[in-house]
């Protein structure tokens, strides 16, 4: 094993290498945190008004225990299974999710805001055969259905398991208020009619060996989870995580937060969406592994949404993203009182702005830390050390038990401070792409899983980000990071923000291209570039400078370089000259 | 001056008015009800440090105090001075009637009317409960002043000889002021306390009163119509314009201060409500027990009675703009992964 540079970073207690994994399945697990812990609150759903409701442990472990048996014996399906899960945060998401792992299935995580395009897309390529979906959104599987092989559909409400007078009054208001529930025009089964149906059956016969049997054949191998990801080609494909991946990927967090969990005292607020890699991994798994309640947010758009959650619970922890840390500062509640039981906050998902993590600690007065991971990595590889020295703007050093480096074209290490791939090899890394052999064989290529994501390593071994791989441009052979020319052009007083690409010229292969969002309409394209010459290589600064009103964005926020690009390749080639294909096309 | 001289100002006889009748006991205790448990609904909406964040930034309590007793008194004083003192073919005393009760509307606090829609315009509502229960206490003491002084400058260019019963007989039924606080804040309290305990009988208990509140409104609306007939049919302009124009002036005075004083924008809606809704019940109350007897009974209750309905009126109009300003404002982030 190469160098570790960073381990000597590791805070007290923190070992290398996490031990043998002491569980062989995610059930195995689950049933080790219920244990002593059945009267205790394991997640509390709590809504925009404040209306909430409760599922302790044991419930949690009986619900899970009768969905795994309805799945088994009603639905009938068998081990490696599909089961396609299109939920909120909601009570339903763990009591569905752990079913359908303790029936020995694969879970498909699914964001409920998908089109039906989307939904088909996912549910045929990992050939699902049900689908557990929430009512708002069902009228959609009338379109997608005939696209898979999903048989058996089952829906669940919002206020699942809330106390029957709440439930009967968000249901009302769904209905008549913001006539939020279409009808379902596909046969389904209700959630509960589904759990009547499988604790019925769990009470005849002999309930554990049943359940063991499920799992029988399941081992730290065996595919746990298809998480869809765009990945670093276009389509969209699912990283195959296994029981082994996820349970080490669990330990390795917990070993890095060491002695900061305290095992069945945190409150952790989970605002996001579970069906994410993160929030499923640290949010669910992590904190559930460790006896703490987790209050789940349905819906934290707009971020007042989150208000009476804050007001109601003592929330010690809180995983989120830029967005979500620099939208709660923008709240006056918010800042005025900031959660005074906060301990720490875990930043993932997206770069962490550094100005955003220093009002965070100066407002709720604890740190917040950001890691880096990715769905074909169950997600966590790296974290900034609580309790150790925190880099800001770094995305901290690699969790125990993972090697990570970045490396140049032909797979060599690259020198410290030296920009390259960034690789990591680890338990957590994904089995493959799901029946995708030629992706899996360019991502995994000799054992490591190639991130697309270009880093540096300093000489303490914490990573930093400098941008994706298929992003750079190539100017004359000299590599060019858009993200540095955008913050450049960024920290003129006049421009909003901006979006760097690569064009192809034929002189030097690309060129450097600029789109330009104003705030002073009098800002002149001479301007930007005279700017940029003060900090950048000459090659490095924009030929082009382009006015938008706006960029094109992600749903999350994230701005899309690749549909500039193929507005380029578009008008190159309606305007008859045949575009060679660009190395920076996706 | 006696009771035929009326017919000039209003064009028919105004109705007679009992004052046991005009507002009647079971009507009282159904309101108070409705108010009772619409204030429950309001009080688990906050918690206690919203209350705290009120006291400890008062510059909304301290600007609601100014535009409260400052501009509203000075409001209904000017409309008064231009629109009613120049209307010299009517009686004297008629007018005079009319301006004292058009001055006691303005120096009156404000009432659980400005909560409700303070909680529907998203405003603060601790602010709002607080700026009520402040401007309440003070109205001991500054409602009378207020009518002393706009009373004695009003007097002071009156020409003619009038009826000598002046604002100085207008009592402050302190016991109503009691209750009114009460009404307030023994229902805030009690539903912050429920909510402590139980997070969804709160807020239960917020959308029945919610619920209770608009119902509120429409009964207001639905009872004063035709409670105010005879008047309505009858008033002159002027009159309609101090009755509606004295709120919604308010309100936008009140609101457009607080935001060039850069109150935060839920804080500047709610003084802008909490200074130009009034307490029109306690305002029928005052004119009731202090006018018990007197000829001019009907007249002195115009204001009040008409300020009561049209408020309602405006305010919803306010509200309505109020809730797009907050709308617009609302932080719009995208899907957070």
């Amino acid at each position: 094993m190469r160098e570790r540079p960073f381990i000597k970073h590791y805070p007290p207690g923190v070992p290398a290498e996490i031990a043998q994994l002491q569980h062989r399945t995610i059930p195995d697990l689950l049933r080790a945190a219920t244990e002593g812990n059945e009267n205790n609150i394991a997640f509390t759903q709590c809504n925009w008004n404040g209306m909430n409701g409760s599922l302790r442990f044991g419930q949690v472990d009986h619900l899970s225990d009768a969905f795994a048996v309805y799945l088994r014996e009603v639905v009938g399906l068998e081990p490696g299974d599909r089961v396609a899960v299109q939920l909120p945060n909601c009570l339903s998401y763990p009591v569905v999710v752990f079913g359908v792992l303790k029936a020995g299935c694969v879970l498909v995580n699914t964001n409920p805001l998908y089109t039906p395009t989307e939904m088909a897309h996912q549910f045929s390529d990992s050939g699902a055969r049900a689908v557990v979906i929430i009512d708002m959104f069902a009228d959609r599987l009338t379109e997608v259905l005939p696209k898979t092989d999903i048989q058996t559909v089952i829906t669940a409400r919002v206020g699942e398991f809330f106390p029957p007078i709440v439930a009967g009054i968000i249901r009302i208001v769904q209905r008549y208020w913001d006539r939020s529930l279409p009808p379902i025009t596909v046969p389904h089964t209700r959630l509960g009619t589904a759990l009547e149906e499988g604790r019925h059956r769990l009470e005849t016969k002999e309930k554990d060996q049943r359940l063991a049997q499920y799992i029988e054949g399941v081992d730290h191998d065996s595919v746990a989870a298809l998480q869809y990801t765009g990945g670093t080609t276009g389509v969209s494909k699912g990283a195959t995580l296994s029981h082994g991946n996820l349970l080490s990927n669990t330990e390795q967090m917990l070993a890095m937060a060491g002695k900061h969990i305290r095992p069945g005292k945190e409150v952790i607020l989970t605002a996001l969406p579970l069906y994410h890699i993160f929030a499923f991994t640290v949010s669910l798994l992590g904190f559930y592994y460790t006896g703490s309640r987790n209050i789940l947010i349905p819906a934290p758009r707009p971020p007042s949404n989150l208000k009476r959650a804050f007001e109601n619970y003592r929330v010690t922890w809180l995983p989120g993203v830029n967005t979500l840390f620099n939208a709660l500062l923008n709240e006056r509640w918010f800042v005025e009182h900031p959660p005074r039981h906060l301990f720490a906050s875990v930043a993932g998902g997206m770069a962490l702005h550094e100005s955003v993590a220093k009002r965070w600690e100066e407002v709720t007065g604890s740190p917040v830390v950001e890691g880096y991971g990715l769905s074909e990595s169950s997600p966590v590889l790296s974290f900034n050390p609580l309790g150790g020295m925190v880099k800001p703007g770094s995305i901290g050093i690699p969790v125990p038990s993972t090697e990570m480096r970045c490396v140049d074209e032909d797979d060599n290490p690259v020198d410290i401070d030296e920009p390259g791939e960034i690789v990591a090899r680890g338990p957590q890394i994904m089995l493959g792409y799901w029946q995708r052999p030629e992706e899996t064989e360019q991502t995994l290529t000799g054992g490591w899983l190639h991130t697309g994501d270009i880093g540096k390593m300093d000489e303490d071994g914490y990573f930093h980000i400098v941008d994706r791989k298929k992003d750079m441009i190539l100017v004359s052979g000299f590599n060019v990071y858009p993200n540095e020319v955008e913050e450049v052009i960024a920290e003129h007083p006049g421009v909003k923000e901006a979006a760097v690409i690569g064009v192809p010229d034929p002189a030097s292969g690309e060129i450097v291209q600029a789109y330009v969002v104003r705030s002073n309409p009098d800002l002149t394209k001479e301007e930007v570039i005279s700017h940029c010459r003060k900090s950048l290589a000459r090659y490095k600064i924009p030929k082009h400078v382009k006015w938008r009103d706006e960029l094109p964005k992600s749903l999350i926020g994230k701005i899309l370089r690749k549909d500039l690009r193929s507005e380029i390749l578009g008008e190159e080639a309606s305007s008859g000259s045949a575009a060679p294909k660009s190395s920076a096309a996706p | 001056m006696d009771m035929s001289l009326l017919p000039t100002l209003v064009g028919m006889t105004l109705p007679e008015i009992d004052p046991d009748e005009f507002v009647k006991t079971s009507e009282t205790i159904l309101l108070v009800l409705m108010a009772f448990f619409i204030m429950l609904g309001m009080g688990a909406s906050t918690t206690p440090r919203d209350f705290f964040s009120a006291l400890k930034r008062p510059a909304g309590l301290i600007i609601g105090w100014v535009t409260q007793f400052g501009i509203m008194p000075l409001l209904a004083f000017l409309m008064v001075y231009v629109l009613l003192v120049p209307m010299t073919d009517l009686p004297q005393a008629v007018i005079w009637s009319v301006a004292v009760s058009a001055l006691l509307m303005g120096s009156i606090p404000g009432g659980t009317t400005s909560n409700i829609f303070t909680y529907f315009s998203k405003g603060n509502l601790a602010l709002s409960v607080m700026m009520t229960t402040n401007s309440t206490i003070w109205a001991v003491v500054m409602t009378p002043l207020a009518l002393y002084l706009y009373g004695e400058l009003l007097l002071a260019g009156w020409i003619m000889g009038i009826d000598t019963r002046t604002v100085q007989d207008l009592q402050i039924p302190l016991a109503n002021i009691m209750v009114t606080i009460g009404l307030m804040l023994v229902p805030v309290f009690l539903a912050m306390t429920i909510r402590r305990y139980n997070a969804n009988i709160g807020a239960v208990l917020e959308l029945v009163g919610g619920i209770l509140g608009i119902l509120f409104i429409v009964y207001l609306i639905v009872t004063w119509v035709p409670r105010n007939w005879g008047i309505l049919a009858a008033m002159s302009w002027q009159v309609y314009f101090i009755t509606i124009c004295l709120g919604l002036f308010g309100i936008s005075i009140a609101y457009n201060i607080a935001k060039m004083i850069r109150l935060h924008p839920k804080n500047a809606r709610t003084v802008g409500l909490e200074t130009g809704i009034q307490n029109g019940p306690l305002a029928i109350t005052i004119v009731l027990v202090s006018y018990r007897d007197s000829a001019y009974l009907a007249h002195v209750l115009i204001v009040p009675a008409l300020y009561t309905l049209f408020i309602v009126f405006v305010s919803l109009f306010v509200t309505l703009y109020f809730r797009r300003a907050n709308l617009a404002e609302e932080q719009k982030i995208p899907s957070l992964l």
